[in-house]
């Protein structure tokens, strides 16, 4: 995968895994036995059999916390190509969402994935609108099918501090 | 002990008036609530807990989410049966109100009493179940009073739904002489998924099985715990002294009076192992009276170690309080005394064999329930030789004296 090896993807961003928050980190929807850490954590996320599933339905809500401000250039969602995501709503610097107020709140950025996005292109975000970022919350609204169940083997973002 | 936020759904419809439940369905619902109250906000000091009713004009909520329970309990006064429920607006409300409770860090869980018939479609439920797994809410479903075909199913789909790990539970408590509180208490809805229960469910339930406490020695140890502690560890030191007595009786018919000075000094061990440091202080100090019997002993070791004349005249008192209280330590005081008394030069051989460390670890090592390499049966050993090697000066003319 290009850039990954030195995790720099671009001059100057840096894999922002080691700013994450952990303690604050939830996820809602997630499948209990497919979690948020399967597609987050450093070594789980390489594993393509480790992957987050949703769980009631196709939706998902991702919250993550960072440990200090960030500036967030690109985010890289990898996943398979029916059940993985499609529509991505970002939200920067709004706390404890639920899926009933999501749709209340313009987005931060928005992007739909590409088949080539879930084989690991990564998608640059709107980064004027992602300066001062304390959190981050995610929301995948559907996925490349429509099936019932959403399936995300890897996230990862980019940026600097 | 998880922090947790609960809407309790009540049910005050018209069915509630019948009195298949002591005294009434609204009442035994009534008593119910109180106690659910109570031990969640008992549970988790931080836990609140808020009330709404489904029928009547309509869905209200009476209290929304709060740890003071107080004030839950004063909005069960006045209230008034009539209209019909609505399961699924009641819930809905419920989800509302804990979405918008103060402290997000609370786990969501709602608890419905669904005395009623229940008129909404599987279907229906089904989606509102999901609705809540997917916004992570738990649900409790009380299911009592009516009882018509389709109930019972209804609600086990609307729990399927809403399921995830167990953290929901439903029970159906039928009509009978069991209060209808009695039986939530053994219930999960009480114990809090499987964590042990909070020590106000386990008391209650130990209070509601007929007043028997299950308990060791009667206490619990969540209402009392330095009380059963104390009981526990004085049950302990009375089993270990009896188990020294009996040892030293064993003893005593093999070896005479070596046999005798060393369970002085093993029964000493044994007390020292469980009052660790405490025993090598008042091996130096014979004033140290932190433990009784302990220092009793002490001194009874240090006079077989010591000076018998010397310090005879002062110990006896002492021995003759202790020896009213304890047989078997007057037994191993009178022995020491006799011992000592008796020949003092032999006194002498005896705390030379008893310096050299050799022969009194081997000595301890045959004695059962003796660890020659516990440091504090160590600390023992090497303050009997010091005490040994400082007073030998102080024998010597006493000794003479006493010869005489």
């Amino acid at each position: 995968m290009s850039g990954e090896s030195a995790s720099a993807i671009q001059k100057g961003q840096v894999d922002l895994l080691d700013f994450i928050d952990w303690s604050g980190v939830e996820c809602l929807n997630q499948s209990s036995t497919h979690s948020l850490p399967n597609a987050l954590k450093q070594g789980y996320r390489e594993d393509d059999g480790l992957h987050l599933d949703s769980d009631a339905d196709e939706q998902l809500l991702l919250y993550i916390p960072f440990t200090q401000v960030i500036k967030l250039h690109s985010i890289l969602v990898k996943g398979p190509e029916e059940e993985g995501p499609k529509t991505v709503k970002l939200f920067s610097n709004k706390e404890h969402m639920g899926f009933s107020n999501v749709n209340d709140y313009p987005p931060s950025d928005m992007a739909v994935l590409t088949p080539d996005n879930l084989k690991g292109k990564p998608v640059l975000v709107k980064y004027v609108k992602f300066q001062n970022v304390r959190s981050l919350t995610i929301f995948i609204e559907d996925n490349q099918t429509g099936s019932e169940i959403t399936q995300v083997q890897k996230i990862m973002l980019y940026g600097s501090t | 002990m998880v922090l947790e936020a609960t809407m309790i759904c009540i049910d005050n419809s018209e069915w509630m008036r019948n009195g298949d439940y002591s005294p009434s369905r609204f009442q035994a619902q009534a008593d119910a609530v109180n106690l659910i109250c109570g031990a969640k906000t008992q549970s988790n000091p931080e836990n609140t807990v808020g009330v709404l009713t489904m029928a009547g004009k309509g869905v209200r909520v009476l209290v929304t989410p709060t740890s003071d329970l107080g004030k839950i309990l004063a909005c069960m006064h006045g209230l008034e049966i009539g209209g019909d429920m609505n399961l699924a607006a009641g819930i809905q409300v419920a989800q509302l109100a804990l979405k918008h409770r103060q402290n997000k860090k609370q786990q969501q869980r709602i608890i419905v009493f669904a005395g009623s018939p229940v008129k909404h479609e599987k279907k229906v439920l089904e989606m509102i179940g999901r609705k809540l797994k997917k916004n992570s809410v738990a649900l409790d479903i009380v299911n009592f009073g009516e009882e018509d075909e389709g109930k019972t199913e209804k609600l086990e789909a609307l729990l399927a739904a809403v399921n995830n790990n167990d953290t929901s539970h439903i029970v159906h408590v039928p009509a009978g002489t069991n209060a209808l509180s009695d039986v939530l208490i053994s219930t999960p809805i009480f114990t809090g998924n499987g964590e042990g229960g909070s020590g106000f469910a386990a008391a209650a339930a130990a209070a509601a099985a007929g007043g028997v406490s299950g308990f060791e020695f009667g206490v619990d140890p969540n209402l009392d715990p330095e009380l059963a502690l104390a009981l526990r560890v004085s049950m302990e030191e009375e089993r270990a002294r009896q188990e020294a007595a009996a040892k030293k009786a064993a003893e005593e018919a093999s070896k005479q009076e070596k046999g005798g000075e060393q369970q002085a000094s093993s029964q000493d061990a044994t007390m020292t192992e469980r009052a660790s440091a405490s025993a090598s202080e008042a091996e130096t100090k014979t004033n140290d009276m932190m433990d009784d019997e302990n220092a009793l002993l002490q001194q009874a070791l240090a006079m077989s170690m010591d000076d018998p004349a010397i310090n005879q005249e002062a110990k006896d008192t002492d021995m003759s309080e202790a020896a009213s209280d304890d047989p078997e330590l007057a037994l191993a005081l009178q022995l020491s005394v006799a011992d000592s008394s008796k020949d003092s030069s032999s006194q002498s051989d005896m705390s030379k064999l008893l310096a050299d460390q050799s022969f009194v670890s081997s000595i301890l090592a045959s004695l059962p329930g003796v660890d020659p390499n516990d440091p504090s049966v160590k600390d023992l050993l090497a303050s009997m030789q010091n005490q040994s090697e400082q007073k030998n000066d102080d024998k010597k003319p006493p000794s003479e004296e006493e010869k005489k």
